[in-house]
């Protein structure tokens, strides 16, 4: 489905994977941001991603252990960005133009580029 | 469910005598039994020397574990245990099996009490 | 579909089929129960082929392995508990496999255990970073292949055809005492722990997307999944008659994985001896890469990192830099000197507590007609896929009581 058609948030969409126009994986649907009043129409504005939306869906101890291992980096993805929503969420941009993937660029640092066939 | 649990956890750390040590009679039987089959086999010049060597090992290490696991090590059984573990590690198989058949009775006896 | 393609890959299946669990409980079942524990191992073996299929399946069609799919149908806190408990899981039967090469390796050259142990984790951090995936899956199964030395020495030992055959039929020996039969329920439910080991499922799916699978790949998903491990199975079940015919006569219950070594000594002498080793060697070992690479695939998917052997490993980092971690904890815990035989026990029992998480999600998306259209499960795959849930929640359920009312089957 495409991002202006029906859609159920929390068994369509929350926690699926999203996939860059470069088909790289770039992180999980981890919340999701509305727009609204109660009595007015409400609006799917952007895709969370990152520990610190684990808030409010983990137990707060488990938020303690969250943050001492991934840290508290949150990444907003606007819904203008995504491209089509199926078993995964298919983006319109590279994840790094996106604010994504910043740690798959710190940990490649870490690593030697040679040696695979 | 979990006060049961915990019941069976406690009672199995508890337990001491020979009902407590039967699992190590067997594993005691079961290593005289596999060390006389591999000195047999040995004998008849189907295993490498490294290979018989290293079960020695490894089986008199579990052995000598068995026996330091006993509640009761100076019991009959205890005895006939580190009278196994005393053992040569080219000992006769038919001596090996000897001393496993005596652990066999001991266990047998146990489990029927 | 392309045949030698085909043909390898259910080699590969087969080589790659057993690992230390399988070795260690087959021969004591053999030694302990006879024929009796057969139908068990033939039971478990349907039931991973089941799941393996449906596993291949969502891949090729959903385009999405186990586990990423498993955070979204369980969610985040279910899902977290899941990928906790595998991570455990994988972990300690990692850890059971490197201990179980680094024994075969002193059985074989003499070579100081815990220098073997060292040593074979930097050659399976090693190959897993210069071989591209299919060449991983392939030299491991592939070499696994020398295990069918212990089908050819179960045939040259003779054994009564008849009772063999007798086994595959669902029974409980008659005459037990309550002990000996609380004995049995627990090789029960450790067989099916150790043939339907979750690692299997993720490694199979991930692998599935590593090669590329589509719908075009169903038959090549189907016949490698049940050509594959229905043979391998095959293996394992020739270790556990091989045993009941050599080892239980004689009292013989295997306290140690390299007495199953004897069972092809026995008919062959020294080659057999030595091509069983080598046959352990490389299906333990293989066991060891999946274990680690499963667990790296489980974190990875479940965080939406970048993963696969079919990318560089600097191309994946994320997932590179989790595999030689996970392959160091596994490590450290086998040189803290902890027993191999302790460690496949432990493998087996966090397995079986984790299957039911790992199946269900795999059995409701492999139904879902939204992802799965036209190859969503049909009447069979639903009927034997909800049975087989029944029977491993029943198995984990039972599986701790049974441990300790045993002593790990130790009686």
């Amino acid at each position: 489905m495409t991002p202006d058609g029906p859609i159920k948030l929390v068994s369509q969409l929350l926690d699926l994977p999203l996939l860059d126009s470069e088909g790289k994986y770039c992180g999980i649907v981890d919340d999701v941001e509305l727009r609204g009043r109660p009595g007015q129409d409400v609006q799917l504005r952007a895709l969370i991603v990152g520990p610190s939306a684990y808030k409010g869906r983990l137990p707060g101890w488990c938020m303690w252990l969250v943050k001492k291992v991934a840290g508290a980096r949150e990444t907003r993805v606007s819904m203008e960005d995504v491209r089509t929503i199926s078993s995964v969420v298919h983006l319109k941009r590279p994840g790094p133009e996106l604010g994504l993937n910043k740690s798959e660029n710190a940990a490649r640092r870490w690593l030697p580029n040679k040696g695979a066939l | 469910m979990r006060i049961f649990l915990l019941s069976v956890l406690l009672l199995s750390a508890c337990s001491k005598g020979p009902n407590a040590d039967l699992q190590y009679i067997k594993q005691a039987r079961s290593i005289a039994a596999e060390w006389a089959l591999v000195n047999e086999q040995a004998e008849l010049g189907k295993l490498t020397p490294t290979y018989v060597e290293s079960l020695h090992r490894w089986l008199r290490d579990d052995l000598q574990t068995a026996i330091s696991s006993l509640s009761e090590p100076n019991s009959p059984y205890g005895d006939q245990m580190k009278a196994l573990l005393a053992e040569p590690p080219d000992t006769a198989a038919f001596a090996l099996r000897a001393r496993a058949e005596s652990l066999k009775q001991i266990e047998d006896g146990l489990e029927s009490a | 579909m392309n045949p030698l393609e085909l043909t390898l890959g259910i080699m590969t299946a087969v080589g790659g089929f057993v690992d230390i669990s399988e070795l260690v409980f087959a021969a004591k079942a053999g030694s302990k129960f006879g024929y009796a524990l057969i139908w068990v191992f033939a039971l478990a073996t349907l039931g991973i082929i089941i799941f393996s299929e449906m596993s291949g399946r969502v891949a090729a069609v959903a385009k999405q392995p186990v586990f990423n799919l498993m955070r979204h149908r369980l969610g985040l806190k279910l899902g977290l508990l899941t990928l906790a408990a595998s991570i455990v899981s994988n972990l300690i039967t990692c850890a059971a496999e490197i201990g179980g090469v680094s024994l075969i390796l002193n059985y074989l050259t003499g070579a100081p255990y815990v220098l073997m142990a060292i040593g074979m984790t930097a050659v399976f951090v090693t190959s897993i970073w210069v071989l591209p995936f299919q060449w991983i899956e392939r030299v491991y199964g592939l070499l696994g292949l020398f295990m069918i030395v212990f089908a050819a020495a179960l045939v040259a030992i003779r054994p009564p055809w008849n009772q063999i055959g007798g086994g595959f039929v669902p029974q409980v020996p008659a005459g037990l005492t309550n002990k000996e039969l609380l004995t049995f329920g627990y090789f029960t439910v450790a067989i099916i722990s150790a043939v339907m080991f979750p690692y299997e499922v993720y490694f199979y799916s991930s692998g599935g997307i590593e090669e590329g699978w589509g719908p075009k790949d169903m038959l090549t998903n189907r016949l490698t999944s049940v050509l594959g491990m229905a043979l391998g199975s095959l293996l394992a079940i020739s270790i556990l008659a091989s045993s009941a015919q050599l080892f239980g006569p004689v009292n013989v219950d295997p306290e140690i994985p390299g007495s199953a070594a004897l069972e092809a000594a026995i008919p062959f002498g020294k080659w057999g001896l030595i091509l069983a080793l080598l046959g352990m060697l490389f299906a333990v070992a293989g066991a060891a890469v999946e274990t680690c690479m499963a667990n790296a695939y489980s974190i990875s998917q479940f965080f939406g990192w970048v993963w696969g052997r079919h990318k560089k490993p600097w191309e994946a980092p994320r997932f590179t830099i989790t595999w030689i971690i996970l392959f160091l904890l596994a490590l450290a815990i086998v040189l803290t000197g902890v027993d191999v035989m302790m460690l496949v026990e432990f493998a087996v029992l966090f397995s079986i507590l984790v299957l039911p998480l790992t199946y269900l999600p795999l059995l409701v998306l492999a139904g879902d007609k939204t992802y799965m259209r036209e190859y969503a499960n049909g009447p069979i795959a639903k009927v034997l896929g909800w049975l087989y849930f029944a029977i491993i929640t029943g198995a984990a359920i039972a599986a701790v009581p049974l441990f300790v009312l045993t002593s790990g089957g130790n009686g």
